[in-house]
């Protein structure tokens, strides 16, 4: 047995030890911030990106790549505020129903998204964005540019209500992510996403319907893009069709900070976590230390990029896209 | 011997005096416009194609922006329809090339009111609607370099708002209402924007008044509520309770920091904004906002096409105005719980009507560079 600890053994912890060095460094300049309430924070201002970033990150393990979160999380945000308040406006009557409605009307959306990438044959790249567009204009015109608010206090719970000092959305976007671990790792779908990224055409000689899985990827994606806009409704008690601005940087950037490949076959939804807490106590924490505002987004492209260069295995790499 | 390819040759080669006839043909073609000035460019227009170009529909303050466009035309007799909505989505360049399109589609028949998106991209806008023989006025973004009066008849005017007294204004109140001492932070909106840049010193001219407040940070959250929301949580961890009063930039993202308080079950500090929508007014009325500034946006949005229509079809020459008519700022509103009541009674229950020829009535005086 060889006493050197592995190259690829540091590239998989590689994201979580760059996330305790940074909550070290943070908390060395301002004990504040090691604190249960902080993290608390850290964790609501994280749990709808985190979604996202499982969301997409079924689809980047399977080698393609769906921009279309920021439309799809402000069309599913606006579906929800207006589901909600036609069943009575309150959990106590008939609103909980928007919540399923909304899971389907985004995994609908999200099966659109996949048809017209799989049908017509459209790049991800450009099916996903437009449909992105499609879902911001679509907001834009249910709502009329106008907030819609969302006051229920029992839906509010969501946010205000603490158990162990974490409120409950933050156990809502838990539970969907075991979820997701569930369905990547003991499920023949999740699976045959890490098939198809790993090797398109042999899984497709092996039998794997790649069209069929294509699409149920990105319709899984787009379900996942709606517990993020509940969320996010949850979070800020309105929707409005800018919900979903700056998802689209921050779920991928997530998703490959913690360690999933951009070309497919390699991460997960843990890494995906992983990723999402990084790039929260990134921002959290420079604000916590006191740095200027002009060197923020300077300081999080540092970060991010190194983050990126440990948790990447650059030898396995045969050429950089 | 075939000379084909002396002869080849021979063809390609211009020859030196055709060469000459042909540069000195160009060239007059050229300068044949600028030979008879610009005398196109100051002929009255009739019935000019309206259009107003702006970022996006998503915000009521916009909306009210729109409204005021389409009443305006309503009042030509004509329907919303007659006005063309130029949408750039925060891109100056589609801003750029929008105009230009509808500048080409109308043959420079057209009167346009425009916010540039950034202060670089007023000039190109201005300079591209006078080549066309359009006339265009501008709100909010224009460089200070810019004068309507250097570019001609065909920019109009320049319309904004300053933010510093109001901004200092509603700061003022927000110092009384924490008794003097304590400590304020600022959320501040996108940094390179000058309503940004005018609320943040409307701040600093009030502090310099108090000095037992400190001004514990200031930081942007780009006028986004979710932004507003994760950076007041962030101030919260670093200042705890020495945050007893916020200075918002806009009204989104004081509803982000009003939630954030909330998540943290913390309630009772006074936090003023600025737009003067109408939910923000709802929550001067019971009490979450402590104030907010109205631009009237409604008539903004309907004076800045109806000066671009009347200084194309020739109601009045824009040079023959003085300076203030041509840069001026329009009124700004702070409504605070004294005086919400009635604010609302006037602007939100009962829809205003506005004198449309009306054009400088509610100026709040020339643009002052400092």
């Amino acid at each position: 047995m060889s006493r050197h600890i592995s190259r690829q053994t540091i590239t998989r912890w590689a994201p979580l030890m760059v996330l305790m060095v940074l909550v070290g460094f943070f908390t060395v300049i301002n004990p504040d911030f090691f604190s249960l309430r902080n993290f608390a924070r850290i964790a609501i201002a994280s749990a709808p990106a985190l979604m996202v970033a499982v969301g997409v990150t079924f689809i980047i393990v399977m080698g393609s790549i769906d921009l279309s979160m920021e439309g799809a999380v402000s069309l599913n945000a606006v579906v929800f505020a207006f589901a909600f308040l036609h069943f009575g406006g309150t959990l106590n009557s008939w609103g909980w129903l928007a919540l399923p409605i909304v899971l389907a009307f985004g995994a609908g959306f999200g099966l659109v998204n996949g048809l017209v990438h799989v049908k017509l044959r459209i790049p991800s790249f450009m099916a996903s964005l437009a449909m992105g567009f499609i879902g911001t204009g679509a907001a834009i015109l249910v709502t009329g540019g106008n907030i819609v608010k969302v006051d229920d206090d029992l839906f509010r719970g969501l946010l205000t209500y603490r158990y162990l000092g974490f409120p409950l959305m933050v156990y809502m976007a838990g539970g969907f992510l075991l979820l997701a671990a569930f369905i990547q790792s003991y499920t023949r779908l999740g699976r045959n996403f890490y098939a198809i990224g790993g090797g398109e055409e042999l899984a497709h000689a092996s039998g794997v319907n790649v069209q069929r899985v294509r699409v149920a990827g990105f319709a899984l994606a787009g379900m996942f893009y709606a517990v993020a806009a509940v969320l996010v409704v949850a979070r800020i008690g309105q929707a409005e069709s800018v919900s979903g601005a700056n998802f689209m940087f921050i779920s991928i950037t997530s998703a490959v900070v913690g360690g999933v490949a951009l070309w497919g076959g390699v991460g997960g939804v843990w890494n995906a976590l992983v990723g999402v807490l990084i790039v929260g106590v990134i921002n959290n924490g420079m604000v916590v230390i006191g740095l200027p505002d002009f060197i923020q987004s300077g300081m999080l492209g540092v970060l991010v990029i190194i983050a990126v260069v440990l948790s990447t295995d650059r030898r396995a790499v045969a050429f950089v896209k | 011997m075939s000379t084909f390819i002396k002869d080849f040759i021979e063809r390609e080669k211009v020859s030196r005096r055709n060469f000459m006839l042909a540069t000195a043909a160009g060239v007059t073609t050229a300068a044949m416009p600028g030979l008879f000035g610009s005398g196109v460019a100051n002929a009255a227009l009739t019935d000019p194609a309206l259009a107003w170009s702006y970022r996006d529909r998503a915000s009521a303050y916009w909306n009210a922006i729109v409204s005021g466009g389409e009443t305006f035309v309503e009042s030509l007799g004509k329907t919303k329809a007659d006005m063309t909505s130029l949408i750039n989505e925060g891109s100056s360049e589609k801003s750029l090339s929008d105009i230009k399109s509808f500048l080409a589609k109308n043959s420079g028949n057209c009167a346009i009111a425009c916010d540039a998106n950034d202060s670089p991209n007023a000039r190109p806008v201005a300079e591209a609607v006078k080549a066309a023989g359009g006339y265009v006025s501008t709100i909010w973004n224009k460089s200070d370099d810019l004068h309507p009066w250097d570019i001609g008849n065909n920019y109009v005017c320049h319309l904004s708002w300053s933010g510093v007294k109001p901004s200092e204004e509603a700061a003022r109140a927000l110092f009384k209402k924490m008794g003097g001492k304590g400590g304020v932070v600022h959320v501040g909106g996108i940094p390179a924007n000058i309503p940004a840049i005018e609320r943040l010193q409307g701040l600093m001219n009030a502090l310099k008044d108090f000095p037992e407040i400190e001004l514990l940070d200031v930081q942007p959250a780009d006028w986004d509520t979710q932004k507003a929301a994760a950076l007041m949580s962030s101030f919260i961890t670093r200042f705890g309770d020495k945050i007893t009063g916020v200075h918002c930039a806009n009204d989104n993202m004081a509803y982000g920091v009003i939630e954030a308080f909330k998540a943290e079950g913390i309630t009772g500090v006074p936090i003023t904004a600025f737009d003067g929508n109408p939910e923000a007014v709802e929550m001067v009325i019971n009490g979450e906002l402590l104030a907010t500034v109205f631009t009237n946006p409604m008539w903004g949005g309907g004076i800045a096409l109806a000066l671009a229509h009347h200084a194309a079809i020739g109601t009045f020459v824009p040079s023959e105005e003085p300076n203030e008519h041509r840069e001026f700022y329009g009124p700004s509103v702070v409504i605070s719980t004294d005086d919400v009541k009635e604010f609302k009674a006037r602007f939100m229950d009962a829809t205003p009507t506005y004198d449309w020829n009306d054009f400088w009535g509610q100026s709040a005086g020339a643009i002052v560079y400092n």
